[in-house]
């Protein structure tokens, strides 16, 4: 900007143009990771839906009597706690979906989806800096 | 008694009804149509006139008709949901809802871009979060057991869940279909809660006391 100071741009990204390209796992009705194009793609009211990683602040694991539960937070505006509130928005007067929580009696297979969630979250943000680096 | 022909009957197989566990087979005629599960049980049918409307979309198992309700049917959360079609069935179907129940087969494409910001609406039977203009899913009313404002600019939805995973809270006998308050439940993961960020309500009140001031 003019006092130098580097703003954080909103970058647009997609996860599918077409609806033949989700992966055939969908039928399962459950969560799956779609590494090819960066996209966890969530069960909500028997559609498969689509979630950028780019949306994804992160997932955490718990358990709960019988079952354990899986909780994806997404990133929305006002959630900067404690430091400036950076994070760039397409639109910030939109609607956002903020989080999003699962249960099942399989822990491990939820405990699986949270590591690659965040592994996917790493590795996205590795990309991001590598480009910038290129760029700069 | 005169058998039914292939232009009074329209018959389509592995089709689910209402996110059921096993497909079934369906069948349309100008009176209504039934949905019959594959491995026996009881049949569901509809009476051509509670059909107020039918939209085609992509779903989990392939292509996905959902029905829109009207009349005395209540009980059954406004819609019902048949999933499992292929994408050459539209034009049949199409004609099916034109022809016997005088209502468009509405295609509906659904928001594929992966984004988590948009609109939410409220439909007759249903919130629709909309992406762009595009639903990116819809939740019908049937479904949530409660709502809450969970913090400033935050809404909780909770749905309605069967209390433990072996319980299928189904009608077994329509194949595992899952009604009114059991959508949920289908599925190996079961969606319980999501929550929205809702922004203006408090921005605008500050804003408008900030010109009072």
């Amino acid at each position: 900007n003019e006092n130098g100071a580097a703003v954080k741009k909103f970058k647009r990204f997609e996860s599918y143009k077409r609806d033949n390209q989700f992966p055939p796992r969908v039928r399962d009705l459950a969560i799956v990771m779609d590494q090819k194009n960066s996209t966890v793609v969530l069960p909500i009211m028997g559609r498969p839906v689509p979630f950028h990683i780019q949306t994804i602040k992160n997932a955490s694991k718990s358990d709960e009597g019988d079952f354990a539960f899986l909780r994806i937070n997404f990133l929305s505006p006002g959630q900067g706690v404690g430091r400036k509130d950076d994070q760039p928005f397409e639109d910030a007067s939109a609607h956002f979906v903020r989080s999003l929580t699962f249960r099942s009696h399989d822990g491990d297979r939820l405990q699986d989806i949270a590591n690659q969630i965040g592994n996917m979250k790493k590795d996205a943000v590795k990309r991001e800096q590598e480009k910038k680096e290129m760029e700069d | 008694m005169a058998r039914p022909n292939d232009l009074t009957r329209e018959s389509f197989d592995n089709i689910f009804l209402d996110l059921s566990s096993s497909s079934g087979r369906c069948r349309f005629a100008e009176n209504g149509f039934g949905w019959k599960p594959s491995g026996g049980g009881d049949t569901f049918t509809l009476d051509a006139s509670n059909i107020g409307g039918a939209q085609w979309s992509r779903a989990a198992k392939g292509y996905e008709v959902k029905v829109v309700l009207r009349g005395q049917v209540a009980s059954l959360g406004g819609i019902v949901m048949l999933d499992g079609f292929v994408l050459e069935d539209f034009e049949r179907l199409g004609k099916v809802f034109k022809n016997w129940y005088s209502t468009n087969l509405e295609h509906k494409e659904h928001a594929l871009r992966g984004w988590n910001w948009g609109k939410g609406e409220f439909g007759k039977s249903e919130l629709a979060f909309n992406v762009q203009n595009r639903p990116a899913f819809e939740i019908p009313y049937s479904e949530i057991s409660n709502t809450n404002l969970a913090g400033k600019n935050e809404v909780a939805v909770e749905f309605s869940l069967p209390p433990n995973g072996d319980d299928t809270g189904t009608n077994g006998a329509l194949g595992g279909a899952r009604g009114k308050g059991k959508k949920a439940g289908a599925g190996k993961d079961q969606l319980v809660e999501m929550r929205f960020y809702i922004p203006g309500v408090t921005t605008k009140k500050e804003a408008m006391e900030g010109e009072d001031a």
